[in-house]
């Protein structure tokens, strides 16, 4: 079991986002979650990082996880190889930084402040491919890339599907259709 | 110090400390006014009633808030929480007392207000650590986060004390020309003045706890509402 | 800790690119040195009795500045989480923050002396006892300022509760800087001013392992 939550309600406030949720992931399954904006998707994503605490409930987790937010965060003033490498350092971990930067065709040494919405998908990509945690939670990551970024995208998420669990928060039903096992829908009941 | 998780009214131990430190709370006035004037300070030194004491729960108050903090921190019950920050409450208003009648007793007898002397300067600093605390508190929206925060500021806030103090003693102790004789401040105690001293600071204790245990059962009624 | 230093030397490279936010911090520094001085002047005993506490109000204040800035860069570019997202216990981005501090302070500490000297007249004869009271000065100001402002990045508008917070733990701090300072510019003998140093080391043990052991607390939520 990679991820189980149990009972996990969150509220911001007075508002409450999640109510009651039970959800379970073992390795290799990759879980599409659906839902219009706002139905809470980003929260859930978070709650299942263990960035945030859930309200009531319990979220327990197994091995490392790692969110890629929607858009992706990085240092706009490192280039890639630098950021790659502090990232690997910051895991404690080691890893052919230069290989993923080809895979993706992205620039080593150019500041990050320069890349297109869609280089920024892409590197975020090869950074999770580089980490490989255990727990792949992704938020839209389809969004600002072209058909070819796409096309890695589907690479990776089959390469994660393999030694991992992933859940992918998504607009994109085809997207969901072509890579998950199943899907958790959020919204008004 | 609440044993009840939710309590619907404040439990009779409550209503007892309430009642008794209320009723004795005109013996204690009496006590204080009745007793002799001090040789040195003539009815002056009765601001010592209410200043002694209020420094003194002031202390205890904000020792009690440390060490709940602490014990927040280790187990994360909120009742805990609930009873630092009571503490820290009820702490503030009789620091304040303390501080204010401090101030006023000192005009007559140094001739200013404010003196950088290592209790009083103290007493002002944790003063204001205790005013932050209620500050960060306000700031922050989610609970959880609120109570981890303000159980950090309670821990950290506290362990200054007595570093704060060795080191404005220190600071002070190089000043060799004081201008303010604190001598002048010492007074000899006569029987009924320690008596009316003594019981007025178990007067205040009483109230103390009982301000305490109702400001908590505002606290879990506020949690509870919160919660809803 | 590698990471440790790897942090604290990401930091230091994101700020030296920014070549506007060092500048910016060094003028704020040098005119407040100098306003000071010409309040103060322009005789040179005021100036010289002055100079330090003038000193550690102006590195006081650099220290809030400089660790609200250790962390507005996280907060502005959302790369917080992926610092919270890392194996292990989380101490680590306390004291890789707090060296990162440290390493911009203890050069600009030097330039303090320097410039103190120069406006303020302060005697510059025992430079490492000096240098030695800034460092333990320092990293005790920043050690609380370190986790203060870890605590407010994440709550927006907040920041202003940072001098306030902070205030009221730094007074053994400044005080005993202070006055180390002030008693090796006036020719006391170390042994005297070595009980300010003691109860700085103190200080500094106690804030920065509290700093540390409670700074993951207030990160998660």
């Amino acid at each position: 079991m990679l991820l189980r939550l149990a009972g996990v309600s969150k509220r911001f406030g007075r508002d409450w986002v999640l109510r009651d949720l039970d959800f379970a992931l073992e390795r290799g399954e990759v879980v599409a979650l659906l839902g219009p904006n706002g139905s809470g998707k980003t929260t859930l994503l978070r709650l299942m990082a263990g960035l945030l605490k859930p309200t009531r409930g319990r979220v327990e987790r197994e091995g490392k996880a790692l969110l890629l937010p929607n858009p992706p965060a990085f240092h706009r003033r490192l280039t890639a190889r630098e950021h790659l490498l502090y990232d690997l350092a910051f895991h404690g971990q080691g890893g052919d930084w230069a290989w993923a930067l080809g895979r993706f065709a992205l620039p080593s040494d150019l500041p990050l402040a320069a890349f297109s919405s869609g280089m920024r998908k892409r590197l975020a990509l090869a950074r999770l491919l580089l980490l490989f945690p255990d727990l792949w939670l992704l938020d839209e990551p389809e969004t600002a890339l072209d058909a070819e970024g796409r096309g890695l995208l589907l690479e990776v998420l089959k390469e994660a599907r393999g030694k991992a669990g992933v859940v992918l928060a998504t607009h994109d039903r085809g997207l969901a259709e072509k890579v998950a096992d199943r899907a958790l829908f959020l919204g008004e009941a | 110090m609440l044993k009840a998780a939710n309590p619907e009214r404040p439990d009779l131990l409550t209503w007892v400390l309430l009642g008794l430190g209320l009723a004795l709370l005109p013996v204690g006035l009496y006590l204080a006014l009745s007793a002799p004037p001090d040789v040195n300070q003539g009815y002056l030194v009765r601001i010592m009633y209410l200043h002694v004491p209020g420094a003194w729960l002031g202390y205890l108050a904000f020792f009690v808030t440390f060490l709940y903090s602490l014990l927040y921190l280790f187990r994360q019950d909120p009742r805990h929480d609930r009873v630092a920050m009571a503490s820290a409450e009820i702490g503030l208003v009789f620091m304040g007392l303390a501080l204010v009648t401090g101030m006023l007793w000192a005009r007559p007898t140094w001739g200013v207000y404010w003196t950088w002397e290592p209790r009083l300067t103290t007493t002002a600093i944790l003063f204001a650590v205790y005013v932050g605390y209620f500050l960060l508190r306000g700031a922050i929206e989610d609970p959880e986060l609120r109570r981890k925060a303000a159980a950090a500021v309670g821990v950290l806030g506290f362990i200054n004390v007595p570093i704060s103090y060795m080191s404005v003693k220190w600071w002070r102790s190089l000043h060799q020309t004081q201008s303010i004789d604190l001598t002048t401040g010492r007074i000899q105690m006569a029987p009924e003045m320690l008596q009316a001293l003594l019981f007025n600071l178990l007067v205040f204790t009483l109230l103390y706890l009982a301000f305490v245990r109702f400001r908590g059962f505002l606290a879990a009624l506020e949690a509870r509402k919160e919660e809803a | 800790m590698r990471r440790v230093l790897l942090l604290a030397l990401r930091d230091l490279r994101l700020e030296v690119r920014d070549r506007t936010g060092l500048l910016s911090l060094l003028s704020f520094f040098a005119v407040m040195l100098f306003i000071m001085a010409l309040a103060l002047g322009p005789e040179e005993a005021p100036l010289r009795r002055a100079a330090p506490g003038v000193l550690w109000v102006a590195l006081a204040f650099m220290s809030t500045l400089l660790s609200s800035r250790a962390f507005a860069l996280e907060v502005e570019e959302a790369t917080l989480d992926d610092l919270l997202l890392t194996p292990g216990s989380k101490e680590w981005i306390y004291f890789g923050k707090l060296l990162f501090q440290l390493l911009l302070l203890f050069p600009l500490s030097l330039l303090a002396l320097l410039m103190a000297a120069g406006l303020f007249y302060l005697p510059l004869e025992r430079g490492l006892p000096l240098l030695l009271t800034l460092l333990l000065g320092v990293l005790g100001y920043a050690s609380v300022a370190t986790f203060y402002a870890g605590l407010l990045a994440r709550l927006r508008g907040r920041e202003a509760l940072l001098p306030l917070l902070l205030f009221s733990l730094v007074v053994p701090v400044v005080l005993a800087s202070v006055r180390a300072t002030a008693g090796l510019v006036e020719g006391l003998p170390v042994a005297e001013v070595a009980d300010w140093w003691r109860l700085l080391l103190v200080f500094d043990v106690v804030y920065v392992t509290a700093g540390a052991l409670l700074f993951p607390v207030v990160l998660e939520g």
